[in-house]
């Protein structure tokens, strides 16, 4: 829970308050916790494009958001950063859980999970992947304050080293 | 009285604001937006030029994080679209927040091309995952149904049926102006 709890503070030092999820076995702990805070506003979107529009409804009501999803639920949410995030400025942290990188053994989380810091790239959206424990405050500090200054999605991406890779060998 | 099938989307856009004249609200793409800023282009309104099926969705993430009522313009193909966003309204239930369906049974942007709605009962759908609903055909049933929505202390959906119009009005195109005017027009909750 080490990492995850230096999340959760991060989260609360730069007034994020608003949790938009879909459930997620390397999230789960941040998710949990979240969940039994009631200093956040948690909500589990039934698809992950839903949690767009609902942290862009936060963000025009004066409330910080984060989004906690796999990178497959993130290929989910493209049309709608591309066509209300960027173009508006609405900003949110992004939180995902990278699949289809290193010990990846699942071919269908492959070509968006392997490919999304650059699909990112190719929208603008601007991306850092966390493969170590030790700089996981430092670093979503970082991403949430320039996210929030500068109106615009940041992703972080929590790789498999970081997370650990589902082992279904 | 106006008590013509199907109603007219003009005039129950004009009542719904003579009712919650300091709502915030979200219109989706196209004609709910159209017609919402040939009725009354106000800060309060956020319209859509894109993100379709984001509309309900944004409007839940505002009544979670607003005290003020807010009020969605949504249409029938935005809502085909994500039919599934109903059950997320249903289990936030944030009693400020009414999901106007405005139900003209077509794409009216894209050509008028029909959609699903002739088979989708979206006030039965929005039953059955735990939200209350009324579905309501005329302009004066509409202003009725709508003020009962928003008097009451769950999330609503009124769907209406509405007869296909094709405006001339848009809204401004700026996303970002847009946001900042609105962001500026409405207080967060205490």
């Amino acid at each position: 829970m080490a990492w995850e709890a230096d999340v959760l503070s991060v989260l609360k030092e730069n007034s994020i308050s608003l949790v938009v999820y879909l459930p997620d076995t390397a999230l789960g702990g941040i998710i949990e916790a979240v969940e039994d805070d009631d200093w956040f506003t948690a909500v589990n979107v039934a698809r992950e494009e839903e949690a767009i529009g609902v942290l862009s409804g936060g963000w025009l009501g004066h409330q910080r958001g984060a989004l906690l999803v796999q990178s497959s639920g993130l290929a989910n949410t493209l049309n709608a950063i591309g066509s209300l995030s960027k173009p508006a400025r609405i900003p949110f942290l992004g939180l995902v859980s990278r699949r289809g990188d290193l010990g990846e053994f699942n071919l269908a989380q492959v070509p968006f999970g392997y490919n999304m810091p650059a699909l990112l790239d190719t929208m603008g959206i601007r991306n850092h992947s966390l493969a170590e424990t030790d700089t996981v405050a430092r670093d979503v500090d970082m991403a949430a304050k320039s996210a929030f200054s500068t109106e615009e999605p940041y992703v972080v991406m929590l790789e498999s080293t970081l997370i650990g890779a589902k082992d279904e060998y | 009285m106006n008590t013509d099938t199907p109603a007219d989307q003009y005039e129950c856009t004009a009542r719904l604001l003579s009712i919650t004249p300091d709502a915030a609200i979200v219109s989706n793409l196209g004609v709910a937006s159209y017609v919402l800023a040939g009725v009354e282009d106000r800060a309060r309104n956020f319209y859509q030029w894109g993100s379709m099926g984001s509309t309900t969705p944004i409007g839940l993430g505002l009544a979670l994080a607003l005290d003020d009522p807010v009020t969605v313009l949504d249409g029938d193909g935005s809502m085909v679209m994500s039919l599934g966003a109903l059950a997320t309204v249903a289990d936030q239930n944030p009693p400020n927040l009414t999901v106007v369906v405005w139900d003209n049974g077509q794409y009216g942007t894209t050509g008028g091309q029909p959609s699903a709605s002739r088979t989708v009962d979206f006030a039965a759908v929005a039953r059955d995952v735990g939200l209350a609903a009324t579905h309501v055909s005329t302009t004066d049933d509409f202003e009725a149904a709508y003020a009962d929505a928003v008097a009451s202390d769950e999330a609503t959906v009124v769907v209406c049926d509405v007869e296909p119009v094709d405006p001339d009005e848009r809204p401004p195109f700026d996303f970002a102006h847009i946001k900042w005017r609105f962001r500026d027009a409405v207080a967060p909750s205490e």
